[in-house]
């Protein structure tokens, strides 16, 4: 494609050779050009998936009308995309997902609704599931609006504590080393094992699971919090000294934006913890929230509901961390 | 005995096991521009962060018009090679930050007033809302001496401010450093106190320098430099007198560099502290 634009740039007839010699030889520039342009992996790949929705089923599929429409939006937007922003390396990346995409699912179609080789309660279609999650919508906004109230309650109590006490213990030496051997102790117990103890000592099992998340999240923020203080550049430091800047004025203007990258690189492996102690603890002994509707979906053997409940649990986890890298590249947007 | 300005009475420093300066013995007049030359490594740095309150002596005693430094004062800015400004503060917050602390009877929007105002001073006029980030090296070095000078100290530590700039930018700061230290001189003159190992970057700048030997770092020589302001560059290197000097600072120098190399113990490459 750059070859292209290069030499049809050059004036004269020597250009001209050139095209033609690129194109392939006599006539049909044009033709083949386009044809080439189209020729590229995740294409041919469109074009394989839907050949092979003409295959006869072998397992009754009664809800593929949604799952073909949905496969066909997908190739029209990349052919779309493909041709407004051309040459990039974001269409190719583009390219290269909807590639996984489409053999994953042709994959899946093929061994389940076409083959059927796959066990029918175990491996539903893609097209079922896709029917399910939809229909499955309030039920499963429901359950990650249950979900999310605990995480957020647990997880922000966890920051709320955790980053101001890490922030005072990092900065006043005697409190640092008091503080730094209670965190060997305290902070490699898995927070799991909390869960039994805090469903029987708390009164309602929405505070338990609070209380495991805060446990989770509140370690790896704290450490990270406490041993961040030590990482401000030295001279830094000397300079605020040189300032005689008070010591609240030092913690909130000084300590706390220096230690932002420790801070964010503890609060982001306390999140993914709230996230694992959280289904964890529904699936013990919750009466609402995505995780106690995935065990409780299971318990009836519905699998595709099952596949469905998992899909929408990445869909919220990778909302939260979309939302959380925005945060973090605006609070640290000050680094180079 | 005139106790104004600022005395080191045989001070010595060292870390552990290890001797920093051994009786250092100096006095800077007020209104003084004194440059501390030596080689990287001598203990110039050590002296400022004396100077500044950071360190204490292990013996002996820095005082202040009489009183004994004993932490940071406001009566002493500092500008280092680079960290001097918060990173996560633009140019104007920053200096806002310092002023603050400086005048803490003072209104928001005056304290910005003075802020922009020294940014101007400086030639960073839109530079009030940038991060030092988004800067060079030169105009965070401005950004610093703004800070530094909107505190308005009567005393200023400046420890290799220039180090990290290219010539151009260097001789310009430069500039601009002495223009500010001579445009207070209606009221109290400042102190300067200047950290470098750049021969001519002393002897432009200072009305005095003073030669730190190494191993341990004391001072070898005091000398004053008595070449009218404005000194101007380029007639600078056809004067015999500033020559004849530079010549002898150098030397100085090298006595140093060479016992280093001499004993052997690191491998410095030649020219490095000069």
């Amino acid at each position: 494609m750059k070859d292209m634009t290069v030499e049809a740039t050059l004036p004269g007839s020597n250009c001209r050779q050139k095209v033609a010699a690129w194109a392939g030889g006599r006539g049909g520039f044009m033709k083949t050009a386009w044809l080439k342009k189209l020729m590229t992996v995740p294409n041919i790949l469109f074009v394989a998936l839907v050949c092979l929705q003409f295959l006869p089923d072998r397992r009754t599929d009664e809800s593929a009308v949604l799952y073909q429409l949905l496969i066909g939006l997908l190739g029209a937007s990349y052919l779309v995309y493909a041709h407004l922003g051309r040459g990039n390396e974001r269409v190719q990346t583009a390219g290269d997902l909807l590639s996984l995409v489409f053999v994953s699912l042709g994959t899946w179609q093929l061994l389940t609704v076409k083959l059927d080789v796959l066990d029918k309660m175990l491996f539903p279609s893609p097209a079922l599931v896709l029917d399910l999650f939809i229909k499955e919508t309030p039920a499963a906004l429901k359950g990650a609006a249950g979900s999310l109230e605990i995480l957020l309650v647990g997880y922000g109590a966890a920051l709320l504590t955790a980053v101001p006490l890490g922030l005072v213990s990092g900065w006043v030496g005697r409190l640092k080393r008091t503080a730094t051997p209670i965190t060997r102790v305290l902070g490699p117990v898995p927070p799991t094992v909390y869960i039994p103890y805090a469903i029987v000592m708390l009164p309602t099992f929405k505070l338990s699971s609070m209380f495991v998340i805060f446990i989770g999240a509140f370690w790896p923020v704290f450490i990270n919090t406490l041993n961040g203080v030590h990482t401000i550049e030295g001279r830094l430091i000397d300079s605020a000294r040189v300032l005689k800047l008070g010591s609240r004025t030092m913690i909130t203007k000084v300590i706390f934006p220096g230690t932002l990258p420790s801070i964010i690189t503890g609060a982001t492996i306390g999140l993914a913890m709230s996230f694992i102690l959280l289904t964890a603890a529904e699936m013990i002994g919750a009466t609402s929230g995505l995780g106690w509707w995935v065990k409780y979906i299971s318990d009836f053997a519905d699998y595709p509901r099952v596949i469905v409940g998992i899909l929408y649990a990445g869909v919220v986890v990778t909302v939260i961390m979309f939302g959380f890298d925005k945060a973090e590249k605006h609070l640290l947007r000050w680094r180079r | 005995m005139d106790t104004r300005g600022i005395i080191f009475d045989r001070v010595s420093l060292s870390y552990g096991r290890q001797l920093i300066l051994e009786n250092i013995v100096l006095s800077i007049d007020e209104g003084e521009f004194v440059c501390l030359l030596g080689p990287s490594g001598a203990g110039k740095s050590s002296l400022m962060r004396l100077l500044a309150g950071l360190a204490a002596p292990s013996s002996g005693e820095v005082s202040i018009n009489g009183e004994r430094v004993a932490g940071p004062g406001l009566d002493r800015g500092i500008v280092f090679q680079d960290y001097t400004l918060f990173p996560w503060m633009s140019a104007g917050e920053n200096i806002v930050l310092a002023l603050r602390q400086a005048f803490p009877h003072q209104l928001g929007w005056q304290l910005r007033e003075v802020a922009e105002e020294f940014l101007d001073l400086v030639g960073l006029d839109q530079a009030f809302h940038k991060l030092p980030s988004h800067m060079s090296g030169g105009m965070r070095q401005r950004a610093a001496i703004a800070r530094a000078f909107a505190v308005n100290p009567p005393i200023l530590l400046m420890d290799e401010p220039f180090g990290a700039v290219d010539a151009v930018t260097r001789a310009k700061l430069q500039d601009l450093l002495l223009q500010l230290w001579q445009r207070e001189g209606s009221e109290r003159p400042k102190t300067v106190v200047f950290v470098t190992h750049d021969v001519d970057e002393a002897m432009i700048l200072a009305s005095k320098v003073v030669v730190i030997g190494m191993n341990p770092g004391r001072v070898k020589e005091v000398r004053t430099i008595d070449i009218p302001r404005p000194r101007v560059r380029r007639e600078l290197y056809r004067n015999d007198r500033f020559q004849l000097l530079r010549n002898h600072l150098i030397e100085l120098l090298q006595e140093d560099v060479m016992s280093e190399l001499s004993s052997d113990r690191t491998v410095c490459p030649p020219g490095d502290g000069i």
